[in-house]
């Protein structure tokens, strides 16, 4: 049986982004809204923004109802959210039309290539994008989406510690690094963020592993081993509830994203200040950095509003409202640790979780797997996952 | 005559049954890797099927399927000790306070169950009302983190959140029950206690069944109960969290829909013998 169309765009849509190739490589095979084949038309400059309402795919409660309102309120339209709880939910619901969907707020860089070659996505008309040069020069022309044809990044985060500093020692934590989650004085009061890539990665770096994008079967699968090991000397728990459950006090150590701290400092309880709160990231800087992308869907009914909906939170001061709401960094000049804490959005003691264009520069990005290699993420996590 | 209950029995049975089929025997997109369903049998693909039945009955699933087998029978259980007398009280008590009881019974489950469950989250703290409780009374040590991956807290869950589907159609199936055989055990000298053994309790087998089998279905499915009570402990992962992992969260699809058929085989066989017992408990009531 030979290799269709389709199936061979499958195969070559990864090793085109990760070439920097991407788009022409995949617009090569093949004109607008062919099967498999990527949309390659912008809108028309110029034109007048749709009536509404403007359709967004979010995750749920990441984007500043304040800022949503204030669109609404300037373009005189409403705006409707539906929400997604993992990556792979998105996609599989753009792909099969059950939404209908005119931005997608939150696209992972290393599922793009499969959006853009899935024709999902359509290019972006930068003209609409008035505000595209306030963004940090690192995402000007991004590795996932060379030239910003199709995104522009939304937030940016690493994947650290976040800690209690009144209940574990900060010069521990320094100390031992990823190996303090691996530490039986911490069993029952530590966790770890319930994503495939993050998880596996996480293991990978603690066995000094670099390369989190590997494809190699033992090294993964050492991962996953010492993944398991966490069940029973630790008791962990896998889960995303970082930003609350370390302010609270039910857990002590977290794997999560440098977001949830500094989202965190708003599930302080009372009487509790979030000077306890405490974050660690690699201090050589090789440690996962990740973003999430604001794209057009290529069947939108309002790529215009969508266009200005992306100009809207590039806007510096929108962009700060957004950040102060929900703790996840927007990539926009002048947001750097010594504003946002001059002006109380994080505390001194989370400085080290607002990224700096050095550990944007550093970081270990998430690459889009083969599908072989994928499977083999998949299925480790979901073994240590079974218990 | 038979139409509404085929066109039922169609739309919500054997369509969806169809669909997992053609999505466990289908393929994934090559690009999108999402799910690509065979809808025509002559195409299925058995190599996930074969892969999921390897790690069910030699693997790491394994286990799952046990843990999950295991706590929907101590749900099971629990629901017996305290649903049955609840039931058992409210179909003897007085017609006029019934619907009441009734009523009791069923409010609180007008509020989602996940609101339910997150509201337990809440009371199950360490430092929530439960452990309160617990420390004034002297019961316990007031300190005991229920929230802590231990199957005990997913078992009360599970029973929490199943309990009135249980309670309602055995209730049914006690309030039906003809008092009459239950007088005349009295009339011949039986005490209560050996009255309820030999009469009550038989006659209500067949409604102890239907409760049963109408909780343990969906209990075998169930994701939530673990994921909120346990902060995603894989020390009490169940079968449909692996099912949602596959079918939601990865780019194997196939897996996820080959997980729904094992588990629904395996709930069938349930089913039969359900059935079969209903079957001669109808035929021995005839011939009685």
């Amino acid at each position: 049986m030979g290799t269709t169309r389709r199936q061979f765009i499958g195969q070559t849509a990864g090793l085109g982004v990760l070439l920097g190739a991407g788009i022409p490589l995949l617009g090569a095979c093949g004109g607008d809204d062919d099967e498999g084949g990527a949309v390659t038309d912008a809108i028309k400059d110029g034109l007048e923004p749709e009536a509404g309402p403007l359709r967004i795919f979010n995750y749920a409660d990441y984007v500043n109802p304040d800022t949503v309102a204030s669109f609404e309120e300037q373009y005189g339209v409403k705006v409707e959210i539906t929400t997604f709880d993992v990556d792979a939910e998105a996609i599989t619901k753009l792909a099969n039309g059950s939404v209908e969907i005119d931005v997608h707020n939150s696209a992972a860089p290393n599922s793009l290539n499969r959006l853009i070659a899935g024709g999902i996505l359509q290019p972006l008309n930068k003209s609409y994008l008035t505000n595209f040069d306030n963004l940090l020069p690192s995402f000007v022309d991004p590795w996932y989406d060379k030239g910003s044809k199709y995104t522009v990044p939304y937030t940016v985060f690493s994947s650290g510690i976040a800690y209690r500093n009144d209940r574990v020692d900060p010069a521990q934590v320094e100390e031992m690094g990823w190996d303090i989650l691996w530490d039986p004085t911490y069993k029952g009061v530590t966790s770890i963020l319930d994503d495939y890539r993050e998880g596996i990665s996480l293991a990978l770096l603690r066995a000094g592993i670099t390369d989190v994008n590997t494809t190699d079967k033992a090294q993964i699968e050492q991962a996953g081993a010492d993944l398991s090991e966490l069940v029973k000397t630790m008791n962990i728990k896998v889960n995303i509830e970082a930003y609350k459950d370390i302010p609270e006090g039910a857990t002590d150590l977290a794997h999560t994203w440098s977001g949830d701290m500094l989202a965190g400092v708003w599930y302080m309880p009372e009487g509790t200040d979030a000077s306890v709160l405490g974050w660690w990231y690699p201090s050589d800087g090789v440690g996962v950095v990740n973003n999430d992308c604001m794209t057009i869907t290529a069947n939108a009914k309002n790529p215009v509003l969508g266009h200005l909906w992306i100009n809207h939170l590039l806007d510096t001061a929108n962009a700060e409202e957004n950040f102060g709401w929900n703790g996840y960094l927007p990539p926009i000049k002048g947001l750097d640790a010594d504003y946002l804490i001059a002006n109380e959005y994080a505390p001194e003691n989370l400085r080290s979780a607002v990224l700096t264009n050095e550990i944007i520069d550093k970081g270990l990005r998430f690459e889009p797997l083969p599908v072989d290699a994928d499977r083999l993420w998949e299925e480790t996590w979901s073994k240590f996952t079974a218990g | 005559m038979a139409a509404p209950g085929t066109l039922w029995l169609v739309a919500l049975f054997v369509v969806p049954s169809y669909a997992i089929l053609a999505v466990a025997f289908g393929d994934i997109d090559p690009i999108l890797r999402t799910a690509a369903p065979h809808w025509n049998p002559v195409s299925w693909d058995f190599t996930a099927m074969r892969g999921v039945l390897d790690r069910v009955f030699f693997g790491d699933l394994r286990h799952v399927f046990v843990r999950t087998g295991l706590f929907a029978l101590a749900s099971l259980a629990g629901c017996c000790l305290i649903g049955y007398p609840v039931a058992y009280y409210v179909a003897r008590s007085a017609r006029r306070s019934r619907g009441a009881l009734l009523a009791l019974l069923v409010l609180p489950f007008w509020i989602s169950y996940l609101m339910r469950m997150l509201a337990w989250v809440n009371l199950l703290q360490t430092d929530g009302y439960v452990n309160r409780v617990l420390g004034w009374t002297h019961l316990g040590s007031g300190s005991r983190n229920w929230l802590d991956g231990d199957w005990p807290t997913v078992v009360f869950g599970l029973i929490y959140g199943y309990i009135p589907f249980f309670i309602l159609p055995l209730y049914a199936a006690l309030e039906r029950l003809d008092g009459r055989l239950i007088e005349a055990s009295r009339d011949l000298g039986a005490s209560k206690i050996w009255t309820f053994i030999r009469v009550t309790l038989p006659l209500s087998i067949p409604g102890l069944m239907a409760a049963s089998v109408i909780i343990v279905l969906p209990m075998c499915g169930d994701y939530y109960t673990n994921t909120y009570l346990t902060g995603g402990s894989p020390r009490t992962e169940m079968v449909g969290n692996q099912i949602e992992f596959f079918l939601r969260g990865s780019s194997q699809p196939q897996t996820g829909a080959a997980l729904v058929i094992i588990l629904m085989i395996f709930l069938m066989v349930l089913m039969a013998y359900y059935l079969v017992t209903i079957a001669r408990s109808q035929r021995e009531g005839a011939r009685a």
